[in-house]
C-alpha cells in the first residue's frame, strides 16, 4: 500500500516537472492568448499539487499500525487509568446554570433548553416585533445564508414554550417553565462583552397571575440563590414582547460585598404581550402571563469577582482547573 | 440626551430633594446614565460693567476698569475686539476656575497676571467659549442691562447652578414625546402626582389671526399667498407644515447672551445663529425637530415657483449637505425638494444650496413628521447621528407639527407671510375601554378608581367613566398607546412598580428535564475522573473544519460573522477541543482530558417539523499527554466506558468507516464506532497523522464524540447492589482472536462469572496473544 502511494507521488512529480517545462512555451504564444494559456497551465499545476498533497496525506496516514479496538488495553501495556480526581473541574457557567435551574425547579418550573440556531419567526415575529422595527436592529443578530438566526436571547423559545405547555392551562394548571441556553450577539469582544453567552428565560401563564406575582417570584429566586433577604427595585424598560416591561434590580448581597443602596441590574421582565399569547393560540382575554430573561455569565463573574468575561470560552486549563 | 433639572423645574413643581427626584425618574421613566454636577461650575463669576476701556498702544489689548458692584474699580486686560465702555460683561474673578475647563484633568484657575511688564490684569472677561456656552472664540459675552447689574453672580442671573441628567436614549425608543423637556416634565409630574400645566400652545387651535388661514381639501393654507406642498407618499411623510417668515436684523442677530443659548449649551448643543438656535431650542422644548431653509435661495432653484415636493430619493441621486459632504441617496431615503430639486435629506440634514446665512432675508421653516423606519435606515446608510434624526427615529408624532411651528414663529418674533399644512397621514385615534379591576388584576394592586383616573388625566389622557368602564383616549403625542396593556403600564409605572405588593402564586411540581439530568450526571462522573469541562464557541473557521477533514458546505455559514474564525456553525465538538489541546499543551499542564457538551448542527440533517434545523446534543472529549508514548486509544475508551457503564449501557466497538462528519478527524485503523443495539452512537479513537500535524498535537492524543440524544434513549439509572462475598481467579488464554471474541469464548464457558480484562501479552516473534481475564464468582 505504502509503496503504491510512493509510486503515485513519483509519477505525479514527474508530471509536474513536465508541466513546469511547458511554461517556457509561453514566449511562442501570441500575446493576446498568453493569459488564457497561463491560466490553463496554472489550473493543471494546482490540480497536480492537490493530488500530490492527497497522496502524501494518505501516505502519512498509512504509517499507522492497526489496534484491537475491542480490547481495553494495548498489548504489553498496563490497563489505562483515570486521571486523579483532584485534576477534575466543571465549567463554572454550567455549574451555575445547574444551580439556577435547581432553584427554579424547587419553585415549580419545568426546564426546556434553548436552541442555538433558530429562525426569524421565533426570534422576532412570534415576539411581536413589527417588521422593520428598530428594535430588531437592537439585538445585533448573526444570520446564516439561509436567513437562520443564532438566537440573541432565550426569548426565542417563548412561542414554543407556550405551545408545548398550553395543555397545562386546559387542565387548570399554570404554565411555568424556565429556558436556559446559549445565545449570541454580533458585538466585539472585550473584558465585559462576549458574542457568546448564557441566559435563562422564565415564562409563567395562568388566569390569575399578576405583576406582583412576577416580582414575588423573582425576589424569591434571588433570595434562595444568595441565601439572604433582599430588597428589590425596578425600572421601566421596553421590550416588544412584554407590556408593561421592566428592568429588575436587587440590592447587592452581603456575600458580594454589597452596601446598602448598591443595586445590581439582574434581568429584564414584563407581562407577556397579548399578541404573543394570541400567536401561540392562548386567549389573552382569559389568560395572562409574565416572562423574564437574564444572563448567567454575570452571576458567575459577580460570584468569583472575575473581571474578564473572555476566560469562559478560552479553554484555558489554568483558569478552568480553579473550579 | 441631556436634561437640565433647572429647566425641568420650570414646568413641574418639585418638592422633594434632587437625589430622590433622580431616583424616581430612574425607577419610573428612564435609565439615568449619569448626573453632571454643575452646582459650582460658575462659582466666583460676576456680572460687571466696563467703566473705562483704553486701547494699549501697539497691541490688540484693552485696559479696562471694571465695576464689580463695589466702590473701587478693578483693572483687567482684555483681548476681545468687542469690549467697550458701558457694557455689562462676565468676569471670572481671580481664584475662580474657567468653566469650560472644569471637567478637564487640569482645570484652569484664573489668577492675577502682570502683562507687558506694567499692567496688572485681575481675572478675565469671559467669552462664551470660556463659559462653556459655545465653541467659537471671537468675543466676550455681553449681558443685557435689563437682566442684571454689576456684582450679580452670573449663576444667579442665568440659573446656572444645575444638575444635568444624562439619559440613556435607548430606554426611551418608544417614547418620542419625552425627547422634549415639556414631555419629560409631564412624565415627572405624573410620577410625583403633581398637577401638570399643559403649555397652551401645544393644544390650542387658533394660534394665528382670524382669517389668515383657510381650509382646503388637503389641509390648511394661508389665504393670500401660498406654497404648494405635495407629499408623494403619506407613509413616508404623514404630515408636512411649512411657513415663510421675513427676517429683519433684530431677528437675525442676538446682541446679548440669552437664556436660550445657555439652555442649548446645557442640553449639549452649541449656539450657531439666532434662527438656528431657535429651531434647536424649540426641538429641545417639544421634541419636534424643525428645519430652516433660505427661502430666496429656494425660489432661485425653482425659478420662482413656490412648490415643495416630499418624495423618496432615486437610487444614486446626489445632494450636498450642510456639512459640505455630498451623499449618494438610496431608494429608502426621503428628500425634501424645491419643485423636485433636492434641498434636504428629510429628517437628517439640510442641503447646502438653501443654507441660511447672514444675508438671509426670508426663512422657510419646516415642521414635519417622517417614517421612522425610513429614517432609521437613512441614519445607518449615511452615518448621520444629529439631535434631529435621533428624535425622528423614535417616531415624531404628526399631531404636533402645526402647533410647534406656530410657537417657533412666535419665538422668532415674526409673522408668517405664507403657511401651509398638509396632513395626509391623519389616523383614527385608538380608544381604549378598560375597567379598574383589569388594571388591578394584572398589576396585583388595589388602586382606587379615582386615583387611576387622576393619574391618567394628569398626563393629559382624556378619561370618561361609564358605569364601571373607563374610556381612555391618549393625547396625540402618545403614539404608543393602543391596547389595554398600554394603559395598565401607564398606571403601574406612574404610581410605581416598586409599590406593588409582592406575592407568590401557587405552583405545581416541576418535572425533571431528562437531558439536563443526563448532562449533570456525566459532568459529575467526568469530574470524579479528573477530566475538565470546557466551553468553546459554537462557530468555527473554515480552516478548522478543513484541518479536521470536515466539509464546510455541510455547515450553516454566518454571513455577518465577526471574523473568519467564527464563520461556520460547528458540526461536532472534537475539532474545537483539538484547537484547545494545542493551547493547553503550551501551558505547564502535563496531561489532561478535556470535554464539552453542546449542541451541533449539520445541513445534511435537514429540518425538523418546525422548519428549523435538526440539532443534536453532542459530547466531545480529548485526552492528551506531553510525555506518554503508550496507546492513547485505550485512555479515551476508558472515559467512554465510565459514562456508559453508569447508565447501564453496553456497547460494541466496531472498526469504523469514518464517513460521518464527527468521524472525519479519527484514524480508521486506531478508532472504533461505538455501536448500541446495532445503531452507531459515536466514535472513539486516535486521530489521523495529518490531523495531528495540522493541530500540532503531541503523539499521545485520542478522543471521542458521543451522541447524547441516543444515549438518553437507552439510559437506565437503576443500579444493582451486590455485596455478596466473591472469589476471584485469573485466567489466561492464548489466542489469535480479538479481545471481544476471546471474551465471548470465556463467557460461554463461565456463564455465572463477572469477567474483566487484566493484561494482554504478545511476545515479539509471536502472532498469538496471551489474554488474561479476571473471573469473579459467588462463593457457594
Amino acid at each position: 500500500m505504502e509503496y503504491m502511494e510512493q509510486d503515485k507521488i513519483s509519477e505525479l512529480k514527474k508530471a509536474l516537472n513536465k508541466l513546469n517545462a511547458e511554461y517556457a512555451k509561453i514566449r511562442d504564444i501570441p500575446s493576446d492568448k498568453r493569459g488564457e494559456f497561463g491560466r490553463k497551465l496554472n489550473q493543471e499545476k494546482q490540480n497536480i499539487l492537490d493530488q500530490i498533497k492527497a497522496s502524501e496525506d494518505a501516505k502519512i496516514n498509512q504509517e499507522v499500525e492497526p489496534i484491537d479496538v475491542t480490547a481495553f488495553s494495548a498489548n504489553n501495556e498496563a490497563m489505562p487509568e483515570f486521571y486523579p480526581a483532584d485534576l477534575g473541574s466543571k465549567h463554572p457557567l454550567m455549574t451555575e446554570l445547574d444551580q439556577v435551574i435547581e432553584i427554579y425547579q424547587m419553585m415549580g418550573f419545568d426546564v426546556m433548553e434553548s436552541r442555538q440556531l433558530d429562525d426569524e419567526f421565533h426570534m422576532f415575529d412570534s415576539l411581536n416585533f413589527v417588521k422593520e422595527h428598530p428594535a430588531r436592529d437592537g439585538y445585533d443578530t448573526f444570520r446564516t445564508e439561509e436567513g437562520l438566526i443564532p438566537p440573541a436571547h432565550t426569548s426565542t423559545m417563548q412561542h414554543r414554550v407556550l405551545k408545548k405547555y398550553k395543555h397545562n392551562l386546559d387542565e387548570g394548571k399554570a404554565i411555568s417553565v424556565v429556558v436556559p441556553g446559549r445565545v449570541f450577539r454580533n458585538e466585539d469582544v472585550d473584558a465585559t462583552h462576549e458574542h457568546t453567552f448564557y441566559q435563562c428565560e422564565g415564562v409563567y401563564v395562568s388566569k390569575t397571575c399578576t405583576m406582583g406575582d412576577m416580582l414575588g417570584i423573582l425576589r424569591e429566586f434571588f433570595e434562595k440563590y444568595y441565601g439572604q433577604k433582599l430588597n428589590i427595585r425596578t425600572q421601566p424598560g421596553y421590550f416588544p414582547f412584554t407590556e408593561p416591561s421592566l428592568e429588575f434590580m436587587i440590592e447587592k448581597p452581603k456575600t458580594l460585598g454589597g452596601k446598602k443602596g448598591d443595586y445590581l441590574e439582574m434581568l429584564g421582565c414584563g407581562m407577556i404581550h397579548p399578541n404573543v399569547l394570541k400567536m401561540a393560540g392562548i386567549d389573552p382575554t382569559v389568560y395572562h402571563g409574565f416572562a423574564w430573561g437574564g444572563g448567567i455569565d454575570r452571576l458567575v463573574m459577580l460570584k468569583y469577582g472575575l473581571g474578564d468575561v473572555r476566560f469562559f470560552e478560552s479553554g484555558n486549563l489554568n483558569f478552568l482547573r480553579e473550579f | 440626551m441631556k436634561i437640565s433639572l433647572n429647566w425641568l423645574k420650570k414646568y413641574v413643581n418639585v418638592t422633594i430633594p434632587d437625589n430622590e427626584l433622580i431616583r424616581l425618574i430612574g425607577a419610573r421613566l428612564v435609565e439615568v446614565e449619569g448626573v453632571i454636577d454643575e452646582s459650582h461650575k460658575y462659582d466666583n463669576i460676576y456680572v460687571v460693567r466696563v467703566e473705562k476701556a483704553e486701547k494699549i498702544p501697539d497691541t490688540h489689548l484693552t485696559l479696562c476698569q471694571i465695576n464689580v458692584g463695589k466702590p473701587e474699580l478693578i483693572e483687567v486686560v482684555c483681548g476681545a475686539p468687542n469690549v467697550h465702555e458701558g457694557m455689562l460683561a462676565a468676569w471670572i474673578a481671580p481664584g475662580a476656575i474657567v468653566p469650560a475647563s472644569v471637567h478637564q484633568d487640569a482645570p484652569f484657575v484664573i489668577g492675577q497676571r502682570k502683562m507687558l511688564g506694567k499692567y496688572i490684569s485681575n481675572g478675565m472677561l469671559a467669552g462664551a467659549d470660556e463659559l462653556d456656552f459655545s465653541d467659537k472664540h471671537d468675543k466676550i459675552v455681553e449681558i443685557d442691562p435689563e437682566m442684571a447689574k454689576p456684582g450679580d453672580l452670573l449663576a444667579d442671573v442665568f440659573d446656572l447652578n444645575d444638575l444635568i441628567l444624562e439619559i440613556e436614549n435607548k430606554s426611551l425608543t418608544h417614547r418620542p414625546d419625552t425627547f422634549g423637556i415639556i414631555g419629560f416634565a409631564r412624565e415627572v409630574a405624573g410620577i410625583l402626582g403633581e398637577k401638570f400645566n399643559e403649555p397652551e400652545f401645544l393644544t390650542h387651535e387658533e394660534v394665528f389671526p382670524e382669517g389668515f388661514l383657510i381650509k382646503t381639501t388637503s389641509g390648511l393654507e394661508s389665504k393670500d399667498s401660498k406654497i404648494d406642498v405635495e407629499i408623494v407618499d403619506a407613509e413616508i411623510c404623514p404630515r408636512y407644515t411649512a411657513a415663510v417668515l421675513k427676517i429683519d436684523d433684530a431677528m437675525s442677530q442676538e446682541k446679548y447672551l440669552s437664556k436660550m443659548q445657555v439652555l442649548l449649551a446645557k442640553s449639549g448643543m452649541m449656539t450657531v445663529s439666532r434662527i438656528v438656535d431657535i429651531t434647536n431650542y424649540i426641538m429641545l422644548l417639544t421634541g419636534q425637530p424643525l428645519h430652516a431653509f433660505d427661502y430666496d435661495k429656494f425660489l432661485n432653484l425653482t425659478g420662482g415657483k413656490a412648490k415643495i415636493i416630499i418624495r423618496k430619493a432615486k437610487a444614486g441621486e446626489k445632494i450636498i449637505l450642510l456639512d459640505d459632504k455630498e451623499i449618494e441617496c438610496n431608494e429608502n431615503d426621503i428628500l425634501i425638494t424645491a419643485n423636485d430639486i433636492p434641498v434636504a435629506l428629510a429628517g437628517a440634514m439640510g442641503g447646502k444650496n438653501t443654507e441660511i446665512d447672514a444675508t438671509t432675508k426670508h426663512v422657510l421653516l419646516e415642521s414635519a413628521s417622517f417614517s421612522l423606519y425610513n429614517l432609521r435606515k437613512t441614519q445607518m446608510a449615511h452615518g448621520i447621528f444629529s439631535e434631529a434624526i435621533t428624535r425622528f427615529t423614535k417616531g415624531v408624532p404628526a399631531g404636533g407639527t402645526f402647533n410647534v411651528l406656530a410657537e417657533a414663529i412666535k419665538e422668532m418674533r415674526g409673522k408668517p407671510l405664507v403657511l401651509a399644512d398638509k396632513y395626509p397621514g391623519l389616523k383614527k385615534v385608538d380608544v381604549v375601554k378598560i375597567q379598574p379591576e383589569e388594571i388591578n388584576g394584572l398589576l396585583g394592586t388595589n388602586y382606587a378608581e379615582k386615583r387611576i383616573i387622576d393619574t391618567l388625566r394628569n398626563v393629559s389622557f382624556e378619561v370618561e367613566k361609564n358605569d364601571n368602564t373607563l374610556t381612555v383616549i391618549a393625547p396625540f403625542w402618545r403614539t404608543d398607546i393602543h391596547i389595554k396593556e398600554d394603559v395598565i403600564e401607564e398606571i403601574g409605572r406612574l404610581l410605581g412598580y416598586d409599590n406593588i405588593p409582592l406575592t407568590l402564586p401557587m405552583h405545581a411540581t416541576a418535572e425533571k428535564n431528562p437531558m439536563f439530568e443526563l448532562k449533570r450526571r456525566i459532568r459529575d462522573c467526568m469530574d470524579k475522573h479528573g477530566a475538565n469541562e470546557l466551553l468553546t464557541y459554537s462557530f468555527v473557521s473554515e480552516n478548522l473544519l478543513n484541518k479536521a477533514g470536515q466539509d464546510a458546505t455541510n455547515s450553516y455559514r454566518i454571513i455577518n460573522s465577526i471574523s473568519p474564525e467564527l464563520q461556520y456553525v460547528r458540526q461536532s465538538i472534537v475539532p474545537s477541543l483539538l484547537d484547545k489541546t494545542y493551547l493547553n499543551e503550551k501551558l505547564p499542564v502535563e496531561q489532561f482530558a478535556i470535554y464539552e457538551i453542546n449542541k451541533v448542527y449539520r445541513k445534511e440533517w435537514g429540518k425538523n417539523d418546525e422548519g428549523v434545523p435538526e440539532e443534536r446534543m453532542s459530547m466531545g472529549l480529548v485526552v492528551a499527554e506531553r510525555k506518554n508514548t503508550g496507546t492513547a486509544f485505550y485512555k479515551a475508551k476508558l472515559y467512554v466506558e465510565a459514562i456508559l457503564e453508569q447508565f447501564g449501557i453496553n456497547v460494541e466497538y466496531v472498526v469504523p468507516k469514518c464517513l460521518q462528519a464527527e468521524a472525519k478527524p479519527f484514524e480508521p485503523q486506531r478508532a472504533a464506532d461505538i455501536v448500541l443495539d446495532g445503531e452507531k452512537i459515536g466514535i472513539v479513537g486516535e486521530f489521523k497523522n495529518t490531523v495531528k500535524n495540522e493541530f500540532k498535537l503531541a503523539p499521545f492524543v485520542a478522543g471521542f464524540e458521543l451522541d447524547l440524544d441516543r444515549v438518553l434513549e437507552k439510559v437506565n439509572y437503576s443500579k444493582k447492589i451486590d455485596f455478596e462475598e466473591k472469589k476471584t481467579e485469573d485466567l489466561t488464554i492464548t489466542t489469535s482472536k480479538s479481545y471481544s471474541d476471546a471474551l465471548k469464548e470465556v463467557q460461554t464457558k463461565y456463564p455465572e462469572a463477572k469477567i474483566s480484562p487484566v493484561y494482554i501479552y504478545q511476545a515479539e516473534d509471536q502472532k498469538d496473544r496471551n489474554i488474561t481475564f479476571r473471573l469473579e464468582t459467588k462463593c457457594k
